[in-house]
């Protein structure tokens, strides 16, 4: 969380905002670099509405240039599409320092704190029909780029897609080809249209993507992995192909679907089923 | 004539000809429909006497339109682009192509004739 000098605050610490407030009180407080522990018994806890109570340290610090440089070094990693590492010193003289690490190489402890950066989702849409537009919109709220692709430019418009980062139009398979793909790049198939799904799919099966999901019913789902099959597709990719695509939430409105894709996605990308956490012992 | 799935529709459309591009076309255009989404670019390299040396498509085309953009680049081969009919190019497909379909045969000839004239007016 930052606190500016006027009081204005970016971000939290916490998801409820109890232990916020002292963390304000104590940033403005000090200017020193030092860690404080916020201890919440089970009588404060049910007091401010948790019942599980617990205790959070948290480095308070006025943030120097040298913090700013380091952060403008990750900045242009993340930019880059890769993932940086942000080792922070706790204690003894140089608490508040910060350098740029490997994280296989340090680990947090009572004396340092290292924050793993990961460059943000950017989900490749595919399809610019009805379920995509709701779809980008809660990806957008999920703070995931998005990028729409569709061959056909009345669809694939910023009238119908103000949220999305990008819009590509053209041949759609060569669009795929020229993406570039990784384990941030999910990817959804809601063209519903073989002659893009086909050409697509071959194309991010060979890519080490996170997820792979194709809009399309029980039936015609497996006809379009046969035509892959047959193109030479191996069985382990095809099974990677996730249809009929999306949480099974009983929706079936566009933006019902839309929910239940993009639930999905957040559940693979996190290696989580999607079950009811109410389901769960 | 047959149904609209000829054999010559299901065989260029699973192993369509001249599928790709060329590195210095002298003709390349492409275009779309714009409701169903098929999609194509003709790319023609023209020898020294103007007729075809090279043709090549590329795009996102249902069966028919895919397999109408291979016979054409098969048809116009050593001949002068603007040659090749749309009465041949349907002939060429074998196939009863219904009327809610002839756009997908239409269009990749639509599309050459078109580079042809942006090439003509260039």
């Amino acid at each position: 969380m930052f606190v500016s000098d006027d009081g204005s605050i970016f971000g939290s610490v916490t998801i409820g905002g109890c232990i916020d407030a002292r963390v304000i009180e104590e940033a403005a407080a000090s200017a020193e670099p030092h860690v404080v522990h916020f201890q919440l018994g089970d009588e404060d806890a049910w007091e401010i509405g948790l019942t599980c109570g617990g205790g959070v340290d948290v480095l308070v610090e006025r943030l120097s240039d040298a913090a700013f440089d380091v952060y403008e070094t990750a900045k242009k990693e993340l930019d880059a599409g890769r993932s940086v590492a942000i080792a922070t010193t706790l204690k003894g003289p140089n608490a508040g320092e910060r350098r740029i690490v490997d994280a296989a190489a340090v680990q947090s402890g009572d004396d340092v704190y290292v924050e793993v950066l990961r460059p943000p989702v950017t989900l490749y849409v595919v399809g610019a029909g009805e379920v995509a537009i709701p779809l980008v919109a809660f990806a957008k709220t999920l703070g995931f780029r998005t990028v729409v692709i569709d061959n056909r430019p009345r669809f694939a418009t910023r009238e119908r897609f103000p949220d999305a980062d990008e819009l590509r139009v053209g041949i759609v398979s060569e669009i795929a080809g020229e993406l570039r793909y990784g384990p941030t790049t999910p990817v959804v198939l809601v063209a519903h249209d073989y002659k893009v799904e086909g050409p697509v799919l071959q194309r991010v099966l060979a890519e080490d993507v996170p997820y792979v999901g194709l809009l399309g019913s029980r039936r015609r789902g497996p006809a379009i992995l046969q035509l892959l099959r047959e193109d030479g597709v191996a069985e382990e990719q095809l099974a990677r192909v996730r249809v009929p695509i999306g949480l099974d939430l009983g929706g079936q409105s566009a933006a019902e679907i839309a929910l239940s894709i993009v639930a999905e996605v957040v559940a693979v990308m996190h290696g989580r089923s999607g079950a009811a956490l109410s389901a769960r012992s | 004539m047959s149904a609209p799935y000829s054999d010559v529709i299901r065989e260029h459309a699973r192993h369509p000809r001249n599928y790709g591009a060329l590195a210095a076309p002298d003709i390349r255009h492409e275009d779309v429909n714009p409701l169903c989404g098929d999609r194509v670019r003709i790319e023609v390299a023209l020898a020294r006497d103007g007729t075809v040396a090279e043709a090549r498509f590329q795009g996102d085309l249902c069966a028919i339109a895919k397999a109408s953009a291979s016979v054409l680049t098969e048809l116009i081969r050593w001949r002068t682009p603007g040659d090749v009919t749309e009465d041949e190019l349907f002939e060429a497909l074998h196939a009863d192509i219904p009327p809610a379909r002839r756009k997908c045969v239409q269009l990749p000839l639509e599309v050459l004739q078109a580079g042809i004239r942006r090439r003509a007016t260039r």
